[in-house]
Formats: structure tokens, sequence, C-alpha cells
């Protein structure tokens, strides 16, 4: 039994997330909000005993209905479910980052005020005095550094205070202002405070003349219609948002008279910036950036893919100790083909995730983040993405499951997934190792040709998926164009980051290795064979269905490297060795990408032109593999659409094998 | 005349805000209200204008400011 739920309420850059995670730490938990495709962050934390649960409420800049995000939000804090409300904003421009304060005004639930980034605001020279904004509102209020350990212990005062007090805005002056609007009284005359629970008169006045339409449509269901017409005409004449608008930046610029002593911030970019919003170099500035954190993640990664290559290596002692001891091959290979392999495949893996999280986790707390959307607005819109989403597509240049760890800094799902669902069309590490090499066996010189071609075709493939999916996944109002704010750039706060970073390590270790040790199992078993690999049911369902694969341009061999390749692409040419060779386990090969030593004349003696270019194109738009796919589950909570994915990409690559495949026969 | 007209390095007022209420209410939520004072800083071709107000680096997507009519302020 928890003592109180606190809700956090900011606009983005509002430093919300850091605060969630210094508070929670590794006490937190992320889903979705039932039926709904948000994002649900909820944590806890203990102070003093006692138990606190916290919510971290999505959305954007305000609470009107223009998102699920913000419906949600508002729903959340209008049923009681949270004992106090924790409003952020920025004291480096509070001006503008007090309007969540105003729009909040109104709803029935105690609440606090932080004004964080406080060490910003000193820095440009500004002094605020929390008490004579306290003093205008009625609830506590602090300036606070979400950054500085030390101003915690004050943090949980004030939050012990407004619950205390059961703290209540104090609306008496936005009110007034409200009511030099037209229409503004007779409205609220009308309404009651039983209308919607939760929600005075006040709010959902103002909502109503901002034409809210959640607001709106549940009006017309509760208020008898002679009212409900009074209503209507009234917001019709009104001057709507803008007004309303105009009331609460009045009512903010009040609330800072005499509080915050201004010295003029100037309009200046800093010299990070100039070259970030460069016309021709700030895309190339922005990949840099990119490139170099990539590189950087390493650092942190190596120890933890060196661990993955330890378990690797045991993997063999125990194998042997296991046979020696007399436990059949059934067991000994189940042991250290599917349990070891499959842990050694993901640890390796993590140390990229890991990696990925921290320098994305720190590129978006530090502010750069802001600074690539913008830079790739343009670009990425065309795709009905955020700029944002360049990310992740080039972190898949090097894994795939990176690349969809790295889709969490997107806060709208719907990009989320679609984002994730063009990042598995860009070839990952694992395919850039097999691509120039058999394109080279087969193509010599026309090689780079062929890597040409993988690039227009991924190209291609990504507008085309864009097409297909952003249908279902992106909505109308979240393609409309940009507005967001750029945020001064300030230091990050190492612990609660790393603490986030590992918590997020850790949830993504189980969650993968659950559907990697259930996807091993099955195909596993599917190859397993006591002798060579003819007895397998991957072997006999491949030749019979040899006649079908061969349109696509896969005989059988080349088709059950392709199923392998949706394993891990790394041994997809090994495999293909084995299977002309008729020797050693596909499992093994698959997962420790072993290559034949005379791998070149194999190919060369079984395959034509024609089936290369078709098999290269296969496995290489094929699913990136297990983890990734797993990965890919973990990001967007959803079964229905990782399959989805995952049936489509399967799917795409025979097609594109295919046509390969003609136009290789057309050719040679 | 509309935001993205606006040269680089001048300051403007706005005027008024043309759109849908989802609009309206998406600008005046990040602190563009008719009456305020915004300096340009940056409206190269193909990128969102940045431009500086009420303390805040605000980047607009091209097409959303067609609908932030505005005068411009003589320095």
């Amino acid at each position: 039994m928890s003592a109180a739920t606190i809700a956090l309420l900011g606009q983005p850059n509002s430093g919300k997330s850091t605060l969630f995670n210094a508070l929670t730490g590794l006490r937190q938990h992320v889903g979705n909000w039932p039926g709904k495709t948000v994002e649900k962050k909820e944590g806890s934390f203990s102070y003093q005993g006692k138990d606190y649960n916290v919510a971290d409420l999505p959305g954007s800049y305000s609470m009107s209905a223009n998102s699920d995000e913000e419906v949600i939000t508002r729903d959340f804090i209008a049923s009681g479910k949270a004992d106090v409300v924790c409003i952020l904003a920025d004291s480096s421009q509070l001006e503008r980052s007090l309007f969540m304060l105003a729009d909040y005004a109104g709803i029935s639930v105690p609440c606090f005020l932080i004004l964080n980034m406080a060490d910003v605001a000193k820095n440009q020279g500004k002094k605020i005095n929390p008490a004579a904004i306290e003093k205008k509102l009625g609830i506590p209020v602090m300036l606070f550094s979400a950054t500085d350990k030390n101003a915690y212990d004050q943090f949980y005062k004030t939050m012990e205070r407004a619950i205390k007090e059961k703290a209540m805005l104090n609306v008496t002056s936005l009110e007034q202002e409200y009511k030099k609007v037209d229409g503004y009284s007779e409205i609220c005359e009308t309404l009651s405070d039983a209308v919607i629970p939760g929600y005075t008169p006040m709010w959902l006045t103002v909502k109503a003349m901002e034409q809210d339409q959640v607001v709106t449509a549940k009006l017309r269901n509760t208020l008898p219609n002679g009212i409900q017409k009074t209503v209507e005409m009234f917001v019709k004449q009104s001057q709507g948002a803008i007004a309303t608008g105009g009331c609460k930046f009045a009512w903010i610029d009040g609330i800072l008279d005499g509080a915050v002593s201004e010295s003029k911030t100037k309009a200046k970019l800093g010299k990070l910036d100039r070259i970030y919003t460069h016309k021709i170099w700030g895309k190339a500035a922005v990949i840099l950036t990119v490139v170099l954190g990539l590189i950087a993640s390493f650092i942190p990664a190596l120890p933890i893919m060196v661990m993955g290559m330890g378990v690797d290596s045991v993997n063999g002692l125990i194998r042997t100790s296991l046979t020696d001891a007399g436990l059949s091959a059934f067991l000994t290979g189940l042991l250290c083909d599917v349990l070891i392999q499959g842990l050694s495949f993901v640890i390796k893996m993590l140390g990229f995730v890991f990696g990925v999280t921290l320098v994305f986790g720190l590129l978006e707390e530090v502010g750069v983040m802001a600074r690539i959307s913008y830079v790739f607005d343009n670009t990425m819109g065309k795709l009905g993405l955020q700029g944002k989403s360049v990310m992740p597509f080039l972190v898949s240049f090097g894994c795939t499951m990176g690349g969809a760890a790295g889709a969490r800094v997107i806060d709208n799902w719907g990009q989320k997934v679609l984002t994730i669902a063009l990042a598995w069309a860009v070839p990952c590490g694992a395919a850039w190792a097999i691509i120039p090499m058999l394109s080279t066996v087969f193509f010599g010189a026309g090689a780079p040709l062929i890597i040409v071609a993988i690039l227009f075709v991924m190209i291609l493939h990504m507008w085309i998926t864009a097409k297909i999916f952003s249908r279902g996944l992106v909505k109308y109002e979240d393609k409309c164009g940009m507005i967001m704010e750029l945020p001064p750039y300030h230091k990050p706060k190492w612990g609660s980051l790393m603490r986030y970073v590992f918590g997020r390590t850790k949830d993504t270790f189980f969650r993968v290795v659950k559907v990697v040790l259930l996807v091993s199992i099955v195909f596993w078993l599917l190859s397993y064979s006591t002798s060579g690999t003819e007895n397998s049911i991957l072997y006999k369902v491949g030749v019979t269905i040899e006649p079908f694969t061969k349109v696509f341009g896969l005989p059988w061999q080349l088709f059950i490297a392709f199923i392998a390749s949706s394993f891990g692409k790394e041994g997809a040419v090994g495999v293909i060795g084995a299977l002309f060779t008729g020797g050693g386990s596909i499992y093994q090969i698959t997962t420790s990408s072993a290559v034949t030593e005379n791998i070149n004349q194999i190919l060369l003696a079984n395959v034509s032109r024609p089936e290369a270019l078709a098999f290269i194109f296969a496995i290489t738009f094929n699913l990136p593999c297990i983890v990734a796919l797993a990965a890919t589950y973990q990001e967007i909570h959803s079964v229905k659409w990782t399959v989805r994915i995952a049936a489509y990409y399967t799917f795409t690559a025979l097609l594109l094998s295919c046509i390969a495949y003609h136009v290789g026969l057309l050719i040679w | 005349m509309s935001l993205n007209e606006v040269r680089e390095n001048t300051d403007a007022i706005i005027n008024e805000l043309k759109g849908d209420a989802r609009f309206i209410s998406r600008i005046t939520s990040i602190g563009l209200t008719p009456g305020c004072r915004v300096s340009i800083i940056k409206n190269d071709k193909n990128r969102p204008v940045l431009l500086y107000s009420r303390d805040t680096m605000i980047a607009v997507n091209r097409k959303e400011c067609a609908g932030i009519l505005v005068s411009e302020v003589k320095a």
C-alpha cells in the first residue's frame, strides 16, 4: 500500500523524464495504457519509510485533445488516481513554459509547481523568487534543478507539503481574464461542477471555447438541449483558442510580474547550433554526431560483448563434458545449442543496446536530439515520421536491435512502430559482411554495382513500406508539421541516466531472451537430425517445396539458408556450405557463423548467377534476425504489429528475390 | 505576410492565426499568440523556420508558418 500517487506533468524538455528516472531509478515499469497505443510509465520510490507511486504522464505542450497522449493525461488526472500532480516548468523560459500550469488550472486535483532548470536560469542571469509565485498561486512552488543531487530533499518536502495541505491552485485572477472574453460568463453559468467530474465549469468552458473535440462531444451528451444550443452559439461567436490563449499568457505575465528579475536573454544561436542549423553542413554534422556517438557507444558495449563471447567459448567445454558424462545427444544439443548459444547471442547484441540507449539518452538529455529533429524534419516528414527517426535508421546499419532500442526516443507510438518497421529494411552489419563477399564471388568486378543496387532498393523499400504501414499507424493529426522548442543545452544527470540505461538494458535482456529461446527451440527442433542434415524436418520440407521456391530463384539449399537467415544473417553462407557438402548441423552453423574453407568453389559449382542474385536480395531484405525481432516486440509492446512486420518482411524478401532472379535470367 | 516570408534577423509581430482549432491550439500552446513579438533566427528553404520568442528558440514547420500572419518590425 503506497502513501500517495504522484503524477508528473510537464511540457517536452521540462526535465520530466530526468526527474522520473531520478525518483524511481530501477523501480519503474513501462507498458501501454489499456486499449491505447500510448506508452505508460510508472514507478515507485520510498521516502522516510513511506512508499510513493509515480506516473510519468505523456503529452506535449498543453492539455487539449490534440492527441491520445493529452487525453489520457487529463483523464488520468481528473479521475483522481493521483493524489497530487507535480507540474514542471522550465525556469529559463517561464513565460512560455508556465502555459501547462495555465492549461491545468481548473482541474480539481491538488498540485505543486517545480521550476526546473534553475541552474540554466541562473546562468542566464535570471533571478526568480519562488515565494512570490507561491503566494499568487496558492500552491507549493520551488526552484529546482533535477541534475543537482542535493535538491531532492527539498523536492520531497515540497511534495509532502502539497499532499498534506491538498493544495489547490488559485485561479481567481485567471478567471478574471477569461471573463473579459465574450461569451465566457454566459457559457460558464450554464455549467455546473457535476457536468464532468474532476473538471470545474471554468476549465470546461475554456475547452468548449477552444472547440476541444472531446469536451464538446461530452457536453453534447450531458447538457440539456436548450443549454447545449446556447453553448454552441457562444462558441461560434467567440474567438476560441486565440482569445483563451491570450488570457493564459496574460495571467502568466501577472504571476511573473515582480517575481522574476529578467536580464533579457539575447536571441542568438550558439557556435554548435550555427553548425547544426547550417543549410549545407547541418545534415553532415548530425550524421557525424550520430556516428561518433555510435563509436563511443562501443566503449561501454565492449565488456558486455566480450562477456557474450566468453559464454560462447565455455560452450564447447560444457558440450564435451556433457557428452563425456553420457548425456544424450538430444539433451546436450538442447542445452548447448539452444540455451547457452542463445544466451551468448543475446548478450553479444545487448552490448549494442546498452551503448545505443546510453548515447541516445545522453543526446536527448543534453538537447542535441531536438536539433536532429529540426535538421531532418523535412526529409523524414515525407515518410510520415519525425526528424528524430533518422537516428534509428543510422544505427540499423550497425545493428537492427540497436536501431529498435534507439527508436524509444520517438514519443509517438505509431511513428515509433513505423520507424522500426522501416529500420528493418536497412541492411545491418551482418548483412554487410555477407553482401560484398557473395557479390565478389559471383560478380567479381561487378560487386560494387550490386551494393549500389541494394542501397537503391533499400530506399525504395523504405518509401513503399512507409506508404503501406503509415495508413494504420500514423494518424492524420500526427502528420502535421513540427512545432517544437529547441531547448538550451544543459548538463546531463549521469546517475539518473545510468540507472535508466541499466534498467532498460535489463528489461530488454529478459524479454528478448524469452522470445529468442522460444524461437530457437522451434528452429532447433526443425533442423534437428540424428545424422547429417537429411533427417531434419527442415530438409524434408525444403526439398518438398523446392518446385515452389524455385520460382523465387531459390533451390532448396538456398531456401533453407534463407529461412536460417531470419534467425541470424551471420550464418547464412555457412549454412549453404554445409547443405551443399552435406555436413554439420544447420543450427550450429547458423548461430556460429563458421564458414567452410573452400566456400567459394562450392558456391560457384552449385549456384547460378541469377540464383546468387536472388539469394543476396532475399537475405538482405529478410527480417534482420531473431534478436531484432524480440527487441522490436520489447519496444512496441504489440504482438500483432511485431508479427505483421515480420510476415511482411518475409514476403517482400521473397518477392525481391523473385524479381532479382528473373532480372538475372534476362541478363545471364 | 506569413511567417515564412520574413527575412532572417528581422523581428515581427504576430497579427493573426489562421487554421483549424487544432492548429490554433498547438501554436498558442507553444507561446505564439497574436501580439507576440518574434525574432526570425533562421529561414532556410526546406527547413523549419527558427524563431525566438518568449525566451525560447522555436522551430516551426514551413507549412504551419503559412497560417501565422505577421508584420515586420523595423529595428
